[in-house]
């Protein structure tokens, strides 16, 4: 008789994570559970802490207490785990503006740990599948914002992180820009990548998130399956905790 | 390794960067001129300085004189030394403020790499880039070796002091960066922090006193012996001290950011 199989652990675990900034509390007591293939749009109005739970994901910032497990392992005691598991896009896509499209991949590749020949797999890979072959000789100085964050998303991409974190990833992008980056992401699920997409838009949640969470204040407020025709309902949701929450506050 | 990673990263942004270039290329030019007023010093004294029982020759009026004015007591205004301690400051300025400041730092740490491979591949980088001026530095001085008599030992000495100092320079351009928020602030402040390294013992040696912890502190003290030909594990060590100090307290300001934010 064949064992069960035991259940592969949850790509990210975060359990009650807080962090203070600039003096005040701008997450407190988060837990949050993402699995391999989910989409979770993290909603949040500014100052919700949004950025600050990206930020400690993504390995930029340290909690100030709280766990973070990344395919069950320690990510705080092992941050070199984000290496492999992690790929993240910051919101403005950053960049070194002297190097060319293709030396970025090439840079981020070799930072997590990719030798030899696998470099130019990766980097060609992500070429393609991004559509950026033709800007692959060009300095990042000179990119549109729109091409800054395909640029960003494509080193988010290159190693085949597990999970990945996008901060406003449709930020400057055209129509048809967005609509291939929501194609790309629910293609990535499908290959069992995890998602975590922080946005304002709530049209961007409800076209690829599976799952939905709203940030106020620091807290957690709301953690729900999303099913489709949910716009109005999540719209509602988000406008009586934003506007209640600030009621509150005031 | 991830370090290398760093490091390649690092030089191939300093090899593209207009700036590594014109300082390398303006440097080079002081001190082909510098070798020229030397060289031409040396020839017009040289039958007097013949006719001397171990008197000084090519080595040290002219090979170890490209080194440092300051040092060897040359006349002319910067040598390697003096160069080195106003280029190094703005070659490191960019290494970690440039990064903070233009956003690219996080992208670092969200590699997975710690803020010991990142200021060490950083460190490392610049210290090739050092290197690599150095060797076009000395080729010059070096391209008369088969015409004049060169003692090799005492250059080869006078080199090793050069590229520790420039070394200790880096380490100091790299930390300082590591703490300051603009690349600006973090040139001025190596360049105060070398300059008070080299000149921190200026007040006691014009007293007249030649040793004491004061004179034990300044870079140009251990320098002094290695421009000399001597080479003495005590002051290898104070530079190897000194670089330690520089690089470990750049780590810790550079581990913090991750707990700051």
């Amino acid at each position: 008789m064949n064992a069960p199989k035991p259940a592969s652990p949850p790509v990210l675990q975060l359990e009650d994570l807080v962090r203070r900034r600039a003096g005040r509390p701008a997450v407190r007591q988060l837990s949050l559970t993402l699995q391999a293939g989910q989409v979770l749009g993290l909603l949040g109005v500014n100052g919700a802490g949004k950025s600050t739970t990206l930020a400690m994901i993504a390995g930029v910032l340290l909690p100030d207490s709280g766990s973070i497990r990344l395919q069950g392992g320690d990510f705080l005691e092992h941050p070199e785990l984000a290496a492999r598991a992690i790929g993240w896009l910051p919101e403005a896509a950053p960049l070194w503006p002297e190097l060319t499209v293709r030396e970025h991949l090439d840079a981020h590749a070799r930072l997590r740990g990719i030798r030899g020949a696998a470099v130019v797999q990766a980097r060609d890979a992500v070429l393609e599948r991004l559509e950026l072959n033709d800007l692959a000789r060009r300095l990042a100085g000179v990119l549109s914002q729109g091409q800054r964050q395909r640029l960003g998303l494509a080193c988010a991409l290159l190693h085949r992180p597990a999970l990945l974190v996008l901060d406003e990833p449709a930020n400057a992008l055209d129509p048809v820009q967005v609509a291939a980056l929501r194609k790309l992401l629910r293609e990535l699920a499908s290959d069992g990548t995890a998602v975590i997409l922080s946005t304002h838009q709530l049209t961007e949640v409800t076209a690829v998130c599976d799952r939905v969470a709203i940030l106020h204040e620091g807290t957690l407020r709301y953690d729900a399956p999303l099913a489709a025709d949910q716009h109005a309902a999540l719209e509602k949701t988000f406008f009586d905790i934003a506007v209640n929450g600030r009621a509150q506050a005031a | 390794m991830t370090l290398f990673a760093v490091t390649r990263l690092e030089l191939r942004r300093l090899f593209v960067r207009p700036l590594g270039w014109i300082i390398a290329a303006l440097a080079l030019a002081e001190l082909g001129w510098r070798f020229a007023l030397l060289l031409q010093i040396f020839l017009l004294n040289q039958v007097r300085l013949a006719a001397l029982p171990d008197g000084p020759g090519y080595t040290d009026l002219v090979a170890v004189r490209m080194y440092s004015s300051f040092i060897t007591g040359s006349p002319l205004p910067f040598g390697v030394i003096e160069l080195a301690l106003l280029l190094v400051p703005l070659l490191t300025m960019s290494t970690l403020a440039g990064e903070r400041s233009a956003g690219t730092l996080p992208l670092l740490f969200a590699s997975g790499l710690s803020a010991t491979r990142i200021l060490l591949g950083k460190y490392l980088a610049v210290l090739i880039w050092l290197a690599l001026w150095l060797l076009l530095a000395l080729a010059i001085p070096v391209s008369l070796a088969h015409g004049a008599r060169l003692d090799w030992g005492m250059f080869a000495a006078a080199t090793l002091g050069s590229f520790l100092a420039l070394a200790v320079l880096a380490a100091i351009g790299v930390a300082a960066s590591a703490y300051a928020a603009h690349p600006a602030v973090a040139a001025v402040a190596a360049l105060m922090l070398g300059l008070a390294l080299s000149c921190i013992n200026l007040g006691a040696q014009l007293a007249g006193v030649s040793n004491g912890f004061v004179n034990w502190l300044a870079m140009s003290t251990h320098q002094e012996t290695l421009l000399r030909g001597l080479v003495s594990s005590a002051d290898i060590v104070w530079f190897l001290l000194a670089i330690a100090v520089a690089l470990a307290l750049g780590i810790q300001r550079l581990a913090s950011d991750r707990e700051r934010g």
